[in-house]
């Protein structure tokens, strides 16, 4: 019967019920879809940088990361491969060899980087072949071609069945050149990547750089990738005998995860404000639901209801308060950011220019992650939590006859 | 002799006892027996209320204590009080004081809830309570769409849910019209013979001091005089 009485005590005085409950609505819509897109493009941002470069987890030759030469590539085989991929929380692992070479095509020439990959392995893990807006993918192991990104492509002015001529320097200052058809065209997420990356297999790589048997790095992924650092830890631990190093991409990229973090800070300190903004609101009308009937408690309480009960009683009105609005915001919110899952926000003009010059995609992706609802929720909770504290100080205060005569 | 229910010793209540004392109550002895229908009147500040509010638990004296059914309920804890107040004593107040969202059945049910009783035994008890009110159909009514005369009924329907020994009523009849005041006084006096019991209430109203089988008397917080008839 608490919970009756609480829900019809908060419709007792509707306006105030609706506004109090209307600005926890809109908080939640603006808090909501603020941590959806924040954490939706720096997933999709993760997930362009890392899944087409480092990979979440990278191995490599002790060394290697100091001085990223092909000098410092280490030997790879299938045996090593599933050992890795036998360890907890990775999904999958690759074999890289990265390097770098002068391109020359259409009478062009440019610097960039290339990526020796196993075809079948690199799209099963980050769906490369579904990047190809142009083309097609790596057939094989054995595709002698090269997929590259459309920035430089555009470069270049090639497109598939053109040819690029690449330059550098292979194992032990072997001279490597060769001539690569060119099989696709990639769209990739960061722009950086579009302008400076291109993948060719990895026997190719090792052929062309005359480093048979040689990778330069070891990607993995992950089953989940919040669970970084302890499969990092036990990859260092279970292989702490080979020369190898274990990084994750937070430690390959560090300027990327303090921008992240520090935008998150920003964000959070907004969501903060907005939330004591909504706080005090909600407190005010909690203190007015509390003071207006300290008669009515103080009847309540000479007709033998514990005070125990009574603050238990405010603190439902307060949770039907703010969560009424929090569950009409939350599913409201849901639907807002499930149609821009779908249909995701493209810049265009000078904004996509401003965002190609950071290297971030410029698209704003929404995440539907559940934690973003299960903390606002949370929030709420607390807030409701924190508001009736005072006034159940003032009810377990409240001597009867005074409140009765009040 | 009917068993004591009320045994209030020497109570006194001073406010502010450090400045200038007020005295509200000052050594009042009052013993009242099981099924007494007693009237405590006097001019307003006379300290009827507190008197009231003091026997029933709801304040504490500066000095005496207060024994209702065996307890001293002076003694007590708070918690312990509240209790003691659900189970023993019905309160029916001047302004009716019903909880507005609850219908009638559900203001009378709230006490039974309080004290835990299953809700087959609430309802019961609820309707039974409301057909002796005669406010049969007036169960699913809230008391905004009651009459106060109907409101004070459910009042004292709430008062008696809880089964207890006394009912206190601070001026039960002050905002009743002379029919609502005269059919709830007849329902007071019925349920003091039917069920014996004990009734005390503050009043002003000579149509209650008329029906009050005895009527103490207080002025400037002293019983000037306590007469039986």
């Amino acid at each position: 019967m608490l919970i009756t009485i609480a829900w019809r005590n908060i419709w007792r005085n509707k306006r105030r019920t609706l506004i109090t409950s209307g600005s926890v609505f809109f908080a939640i819509i603006l808090a909501v879809i603020m941590r959806s897109s924040t954490d939706g493009v720096y997933e999709g941002m993760i997930e362009n940088v890392v899944s087409f470069s480092s990979g979440y987890i990278q191995v490599h030759q002790k060394g290697y990361w100091e001085e990223r030469s092909i000098e410092n590539a280490m030997k790879i085989n299938t045996n090593l491969l599933s050992k890795f991929e036998k360890q907890e929380g990775v999904s999958k692992c690759t074999a890289r060899l990265e390097s770098f070479a002068l391109a020359s095509g259409n009478g062009k020439t440019k610097g960039m980087a290339f990526i020796g990959i196993e075809p079948a392995k690199e799209q099963m893990l980050n769906g490369l072949a579904n990047k190809i807006s142009k083309g097609r993918y790596l057939m094989s192991e054995n595709d002698n071609g090269i997929v590259l990104g459309e920035g430089l492509a555009n470069y270049f002015k090639i497109k598939p069945g053109d040819s690029l001529v690449l330059i550098s320097q292979g194992y032990h200052a072997a001279s490597a050149a060769a001539i690569f058809p060119v099989r696709g065209i990639l769209s990739l997420g960061s722009p950086q990547l579009n302008d400076n990356l291109a993948y060719i297999s990895l026997h190719q790589a090792q052929q062309f750089l005359s480093a048979d048997s040689l990778c330069t790095s070891v990607s993995f992924y992950l089953s989940n990738v919040k669970k970084l650092d302890p499969v990092a830890n036990s990859l260092r631990s279970a292989f702490s005998n080979l020369p190898i190093e274990v990084m994750t991409w937070k430690e390959m990229m560090p300027e990327m995860d303090q921008f992240i973090t520090a935008d998150k800070s920003g964000h959070l300190i907004i969501i903060g404000i907005l939330y004591l903004v909504i706080s005090f609101g909600l407190y005010g009308t909690v203190l007015m639901m509390t003071y207006e009937r300290r008669h009515e408690f103080g009847i309540l309480v000479s007709i033998g209801m514990k005070k125990s009960k009574l603050i238990t009683l405010v603190f439902f009105e307060t949770m039907f308060v703010a969560f009424f609005g929090a569950l009409l915001g939350m599913i409201t919110s849901f639907g807002i950011i499930l149609y821009f899952v779908f249909y995701p926000i493209r810049f265009s003009g000078k904004l996509k220019e401003v965002y190609v010059q950071f290297g971030i995609e410029p698209v704003i992706n929404m995440s539907l992650s559940s934690n973003i609802f299960y903390y606002q929720a949370l929030i709420i909770f607390l807030l409701a939590l924190a508001v009736t504290i005072y006034p159940s100080f003032k009810i377990f205060k409240l001597k009867p006859v005074e409140a009765m005569r009040s | 002799m009917g068993k004591t229910v009320i045994d209030a010793h020497n109570i006194s209540k001073i406010y502010d006892k450090d400045k200038i004392p007020v005295y509200a109550i000052q050594d009042v002895h009052l013993h009242i027996e099981a099924g007494e229908f007693t009237a405590i009147v006097g001019p307003s500040g006379s300290g009827k209320s507190t008197l009231l509010n003091i026997i029933g638990g709801l304040d504490s004296p500066s000095y005496g204590n207060v024994i209702l059914d065996g307890t001293d309920i002076t003694a007590l804890s708070e918690n312990e009080l509240i209790n003691f107040r659900l189970n023993n004593i019905g309160f029916v107040f001047q302004a009716f004081n019903l909880v507005p969202v609850l219908t009638s059945k559900e203001n009378i049910s709230f006490v039974m809830l309080l004290q835990k009783k299953s809700k087959e035994e609430r309802n019961k008890r609820a309707e039974d309570l409301l057909i002796e009110v005669g406010l049969k159909d007036k169960m699913d009514s809230r008391p905004g769409e009651l009459s106060g005369g109907q409101q004070q009924r459910v009042g004292v329907a709430r008062a008696l849910a809880s089964r207890p020994k006394i009912i206190l009523a601070d001026e039960p009849t002050a905002n009743l019209d002379s029919v609502s005041a005269a059919n709830l006084l007849d329902l007071m006096l019925k349920l003091n013979k039917e069920e014996n019991m004990t009734f005390i209430f503050s009043t002003h109203d000579q149509r209650v001091i008329d029906k009050a089988r005895r009527v103490v008397t207080l002025v400037d917080g002293k019983i000037t005089s306590d007469v039986t008839r």
